[in-house]
């Protein structure tokens, strides 16, 4: 008996060990081949993306428009797999840990401190950015240069763009402050209908980042790279500021919501006025979905409104790095690009530069409708300020723990 | 003796199917975060010490968080033994027909904790339905007059889902126990003139006793290491310490993983502390009783 069960379960394994082989194109050294040669071999392949699904919007435009083209035009089956980036980032780190050389990842959809800790651990592939046709002809390198302040180098390659925006409801009849020092007397006047997403919430951190420029005099004195002795000059200025608001926000500041979703549901509701987003579209989006009235609108602070370029990554063992180089390639095509930014599909804005497309490619995408409640191009490009080094957000992330919640 | 070591060997070689995945996960799993939490086997470079990770959770916010979980954990275990008991005690008591209908108490138990918490959320949030309620009837003057209950920083919301899903547990546990007990001992006591509180005490409440005990250390374990109600429900500061680990984790920056493990590893050491120190309380109990 204990012995047929034995069998049994070595049977199982060895089935289990069969199924982890298969046909593999992984062998050859793709950075010292022409990209047509990837593509080429990327035919009939299979590239598993590993992203954020917390958007069914997104999610449905990867599932039919970005599977749909990749399988027509270059013959490769997409699979979706949603996960945290955290997560992944983690699944990745643990396999590079246990030098597997056969992961199961193909693509990743990364920035900031994400791409920093992957290329900290070395578990990168690349740099590849350079390969591709599309990145040498469409993407403006000197923005694409830096992610979060850390250097790329080739090592992930760009396909949007995030803008930071308030969103507010002017029928509600409390107006909105215009900038930060108004949004202090803003919240004093209204209180408990103001909080922000608890940092390290990607959207509560980068709210507390524009408030630490806001309140230190500007952007510009942290592009030089980290600088220790500025930032502790500096940070308490931000946590005196917070702590200034914090008995005026929701629940007295006891409770700030865990995410961005969490404050989302709140100002739906109506238990705050002022909601905020890392995507210029967000309040359209909310309006189509029906979950947001038509009132609604967006607004950035005179201060600036923060922006990030997110990217495509390849892990250093994936499976398919031809098949990954080809889907990431595609995604900086101005036709991938404009289909993403339409509001019904998406709303993201393009992580190429529009300006070095053609005339008729550039008439497409200011063609495009962003609707009512999203501000124009013009206004969200005069009010970009960049992100700054990753030591930055994390020491804002810790600080703020220590000095603002505790 | 040799002879029934030999037969435990065999029953061991048999269950070892079970048994090994069992030992080598759990097992592995737990040495494996004990010794990340001293810094060892991480997939990335480490520069704390040995105990840097424990020296960190002597910070007065995970000093308080401990005493959060300490807090939920308890308040919802003994509101959910104690109201579990007395309802199990009820429905005993009903009368046979009746007793088919209290089938409803079992819902709870079938909805997983994730559904309860949003119930939670749904219910009692400043915009939720008994505000909504309360503002109806005249109670409140605006939704946002109602007071908070959740996300007050007191671990309520938490408590209060916890003891939805618990209560209904104690119950199935000790009516389960009661349907064994004999009436008769009862009648008896009553025609000896004892009151029912006395009944319940004396004679009632022993009998459920052990079964209680494990239903006690149950439900306190779970909720004192769950995440799912915390993480809708909790609060910012001090957090459970479930979320804290989580945040520590996944959230934050690598360098911070080790504390990570060294909350779990806490937490796991705590657990078999709390059920060596409670078992013991509870057989010293019971043997005081005895002398009685």
């Amino acid at each position: 008996m204990a012995r047929r069960l034995l069998t049994a379960v070595f049977a199982v394994l060895l089935i289990c060990m069969a199924g982890c082989g298969g046909p593999d194109i992984a062998d050859e050294d793709w950075l010292e081949k022409d990209f047509s040669a990837a593509r080429a071999a990327a035919e009939g392949s299979t590239v598993r993306f590993y992203m954020w699904g917390g958007s069914a919007q997104i999610n449905e435009w990867v599932d039919t428009y970005l599977a749909g083209e990749v399988r027509e035009k270059y013959g490769i089956t997409l699979v979706r797999v949603p996960m945290d980036a955290s997560v992944f980032v983690n699944k990745l780190l643990t396999e590079k840990a246990a030098g597997r050389e056969k992961g199961t990842i193909d693509l990743l959809w990364i920035n900031g401190e994400n791409f920093k800790a992957c290329r900290e651990a070395e578990a990168l592939f690349g740099p590849y950015a350079e390969k591709l046709p599309n990145y040498n002809q469409y993407v403006d390198k000197e923005l694409a240069a830096y992610d979060f302040g850390f250097p790329v180098e080739g090592y992930e390659t760009p396909y949007g763009k995030a803008q930071f925006v308030f969103e507010f409801d002017p029928e509600r009849d409390n107006g909105r402050p215009g900038s930060f020092a108004e949004l202090e007397q803003w919240v004093k006047e209204h209180p408990g209908k103001f909080t922000y997403p608890q940092p390290p919430d990607f959207t509560g951190s980068a709210f507390i980042r524009q408030a630490f420029y806001a309140v230190t005099g500007g952007v510009d004195q942290y592009l030089k790279g980290w600088d220790q002795e500025l930032f502790e000059r500096n940070a308490p200025k931000l946590w005196e500021y917070l702590n200034r608001l914090e008995p005026y926000l929701w629940q007295g500041g006891q409770s700030y919501p865990k995410d961005v979703a969490a404050l989302d549901t709140l100002f739906a509701r109506g238990e705050v006025d002022i909601n905020m987003s890392y995507h210029p579209m967000h309040a359209q989006n909310k309006i189509m979905e029906g979950l947001y009235p038509e009132s609604v609108r967006t607004f950035v602070m005179k201060e600036g409104a923060i922006f990030n370029l997110h990217f495509n990554a390849i892990p250093f063992n994936a499976s398919n790095k031809a098949g990954a180089m080809v889907v990431a390639n595609f995604l900086m095509s101005p036709e991938a690009q404009l289909s993403k930014l339409r509001p019904e599909n998406w709303g993201d804005f393009p992580g190429i530069d529009v300006s070095r497309l053609s005339q008729e490619q550039r008439e497409a995408f200011e063609k495009v409708d962003l609707g009512e409640a999203t501000l124009g191009a013009e206004v969200l490009s005069n009010a970009a300020v960049p992100e700054v080094a990753a030591e930055y957000v994390e020491a804002l992330e810790k600080g703020w723990e220590e000095n603002v919640l505790r | 003796m040799s002879c029934a070591s030999a037969g435990a060997g065999r029953t061991l070689f048999k269950l070892s199917p079970l048994l090994l995945p069992l030992i080598v996960l759990f097992a592995g799993g737990l040495a494996l975060a004990a010794a990340q939490s001293f810094g060892f086997f991480l997939p990335f470079p480490y520069e704390g010490g040995t105990l840097d990770a424990y020296r960190k959770l002597l910070e007065p916010h995970y000093l308080a968080s401990a005493g959060l979980s300490f807090f939920v954990a308890l308040t919802s275990a003994v509101i959910s033994v104690a109201v579990g008991a007395v309802v199990a005690y009820l429905i005993w008591r009903l009368p046979d027909r009746l007793e088919g209908a209290a089938v409803i108490y079992k819902v709870p138990l079938i909805l997983p904790h994730i559904a309860v918490a949003f119930i939670v959320l749904v219910f009692w949030s400043k915009s939720g339905v008994i505000s909504s309620i309360g503002y109806h009837l005249g109670l409140v003057e605006t939704v946002s007059e109602f007071p908070s209950v959740l996300f007050s920083g007191n671990g309520f919301g938490m408590i209060l889902a916890y003891i939805y899903k618990e209560i209904p547990f104690t119950i199935l546990l000790a009516y389960a126990v009661l349907k064994r007990m004999n009436p008769q001992q009862i009648q008896t006591a009553r025609m000896l003139g004892a009151g029912e509180g006395r009944v319940f005490t004396r004679i009632v409440l022993p009998h459920m006793a052990r079964t209680l005990h494990t239903a006690f250390i149950i439900l306190f374990l779970y909720s004192f290491g769950a995440f799912d109600i915390p993480f809708l429900l909790g609060e910012s500061s001090p957090g459970m310490l479930s979320i804290e680990a989580y945040n520590l984790y996944f959230r934050r920056e690598l360098a911070d993983r080790p504390a990570a493990m060294a909350i779990l590893t806490c937490m796991f050491l705590f657990s078999l502390g709390f059920i060596w120190l409670y078992t013991r309380v509870a057989a010293s109990m019971k043997s005081r009783e005895r002398k009685l």
